[in-house]
């Protein structure tokens, strides 16, 4: 039986977090109220002229510079023509013979450890269209033009990926990169972060791809994994059958799980690509690159790494705590604020993180420095973890400004280690309890948790039980 | 590149226009007579010849810094459509892309 291999291609379109929009002064403006951010250039009045936003460049060098892929220093603006409500110029600024970068890589870790390079063909800067609505009048499509304009950078891969899995591993990576790197909210669910899936089989061990079909605008990570297998499914079912398709574009549709053609690509939009003239090439300069490059933070990659090889924390831990910039940045200021690693990172994970609830890490309302005394109390075996994290936390959470220490103190979990204190607490146990102390030294054993439990009770519960029974078996061997 | 009438048709579908017969006769000669002068330049050899994208390259482009200039309200957005319905543009109700 022939054996087939899933070969598949990305075309990620990233919106990028500017103020205003690609060649105007709009504002960008999620959910606003439609048509209250355009202006004569974005609504393609005549005699208006694009200009070119200096963010929307620094930005795809950022990501161009995060993937090592070569810059173009001199790159250029192009016109694709397409007639469509959403566009009201009848064309979209992209690039096409010079983007503004080439070649790159993006390196993904997949759910076993494993990682795979995926090679970036190039990345190109476009601005996004408007908005079609079809379903609030019955006579009329509706068209809001506030989101033409907003700066785009797409992102071509290779055809590097070969199943779902990885498809999600690289939208995910790329994600979490955009995210720190600042340059876009990289949210999915609103459009932010959009991906063509071009997906291929062909028999494994042959060179010749299979005719590609693409599956349109995907909206989630879970979509796209979804797409992937739906449609090298129904590829490989077809091509078993002998039967052979014509490249397509398709939807697909998350409620059924299923893609449907859109149009065949047989009969291929000819867009016929020119260089715009109202837009001079943008021209880079060495200097510039190592500007860009000098701002770069440390990547997620590089951070895990850190995590790991400098902290000494596990795969797990590092994972979580790379996961989002704000976090990383968070357990690194403490770590310089002397905090405990291991202590800091746990009690990141179980506490804070699921106390934040997705919230933003700068909504913690607790100071840092009080986060310090908290771990030091752990630390210094004033309260034992677990009565850290059962009481002391929850009373840190509703008086987040009271010292620790204090709340311990008001809660009576502050262990005592004192010597001399306990001792003294032993002392009045043994008197108190002169029969049971007797019957120990001749030998029943057993009465020693009795007195061990006479011990704590007398502290309140705040002795540290290794140091009351060495004072209690000394108390009763002398 | 032969102008014939599979081409025109073409055309006439990529630009939205619909060309009556005699209109269709005309373009056919302009076009011709326009290709014709692309072969003309076409017999110079510019094979080491960079192309030249824009007239003024030598010069850097305008660059905008990043910051939002003057908006239109929605009623004067509107104002120019030829159809509107607050606060959309409308356009006949078409299929999804």
């Amino acid at each position: 039986m022939v054996q087939y291999q899933t070969v598949v291609g990305l075309e990620v379109h990233i919106q990028m977090n500017t103020y205003s929009k690609a060649f105007c002064g709009d504002a960008l403006s999620f959910g606003a109220e439609p048509n209250t951010h355009v202006s004569t250039i974005s609504l393609a009045h005549p005699g208006t002229l694009p200009k070119p936003n200096k963010e929307h460049i620094n930005k795809g060098l950022k990501l161009a510079l995060s993937l090592n892929s070569e810059v173009n220093k001199v790159n250029a603006f192009d016109r694709k023509h397409y007639y469509y409500a959403d566009s009201p110029k009848a064309y979209q600024i992209t690039q096409d013979r010079l983007p503004i970068c080439v070649g790159g890589a993006l390196e993904i870790e997949l759910a076993d450890g494993s990682k795979k390079n995926v090679r970036i063909h190039h990345m190109h800067m476009e601005e996004d269209a408007g908005k079609t609505i079809h379903d609030i009048d019955t006579q009329y499509s509706m068209v809001d033009l506030n989101r033409a304009g907003t700066p785009l950078l797409e992102l071509v891969t290779e055809p590097d990926l070969n199943s779902g899995d990885e498809v999600l591993a690289f939208i995910a990576q790329l994600q979490q990169l955009v995210r720190y790197l600042g340059i876009s909210d990289g949210d999915m669910e609103k459009g932010s972060l959009r991906c063509d899936v071009n997906i291929s089989v062909n028999p494994v061990g042959s060179k010749i791809l299979g005719e590609r079909c693409e599956v349109k605008n995907v909206n989630s990570k879970k979509n796209a994994k979804a797409a992937v297998l739906y449609e090298s499914q129904r590829q490989i079912a077809l091509l078993e059958k002998g039967l052979t398709f014509n490249k397509q574009t398709l939807h697909f549709d998350p409620e059924s799980g299923r893609t449907s053609p859109m149009r065949d690509k047989e009969d291929a939009d000819d867009y016929r690509y020119f260089p715009d003239p109202d837009l001079p090439p943008i021209r880079i300069s060495q200097s510039e690159i190592d500007e860009i490059q000098e701002l770069l933070p440390a990547l997620p990659w590089e951070v895990k790494k850190k995590m790991k090889e400098q902290v000494k924390l596990n795969e797990y831990d590092s994972t979580i705590l790379s996961s989002d910039k704000k976090i990383a940045d968070y357990f690194f200021n403490l770590l310089e604020q002397k905090a405990n690693p291991k202590l800091l990172a746990n009690l990141m994970i179980n506490k804070i993180l699921p106390h934040l609830n997705g919230k933003e890490m700068s909504s913690i309302e607790i100071e840092e420095d009080v986060i310090i005394s908290f771990l030091s109390l752990i630390e210094n075996e004033k309260v034992s973890p677990s009565t850290a994290y059962q009481k002391l936390w929850p009373a840190l959470i509703d008086n987040p400004s009271k010292p620790p220490k204090d709340l311990a103190q008001s809660l009576g979990i502050l262990q005592i280690k004192d010597d001399g204190i306990i001792s003294k607490i032993i002392e009045e146990v043994i008197s108190e309890n002169s029969v049971q102390a007797e019957e120990y030294r001749k030998g029943k054993k057993k009465v020693f948790g009795f007195l061990i439990g006479q011990a704590m009770r007398k502290s309140k519960g705040s002795a540290a039980p290794d140091v009351v029974k060495k004072a209690l078996m000394d108390a009763l061997h002398n | 590149m032969v102008i014939d009438d599979a081409l025109i048709s073409k055309l006439e579908k990529l630009s939205r226009l619909e060309l009556r017969e005699e209109e269709k006769v005309k373009v056919k000669e302009d076009l011709n007579k326009m290709l014709g002068m692309f072969d003309k330049l076409n017999e110079v050899d510019t094979n080491d010849v960079e192309p030249l994208r824009y007239v003024l390259d030598e010069h850097s482009s305008a660059i905008r810094d990043d910051v939002v200039g003057e908006e239109l309200d929605n009623h004067k957005a509107l104002q120019n459509a030829e159809e509107s319905k607050k606060p959309f543009f409308v356009v006949p109700k078409f299929l999804k892309k």
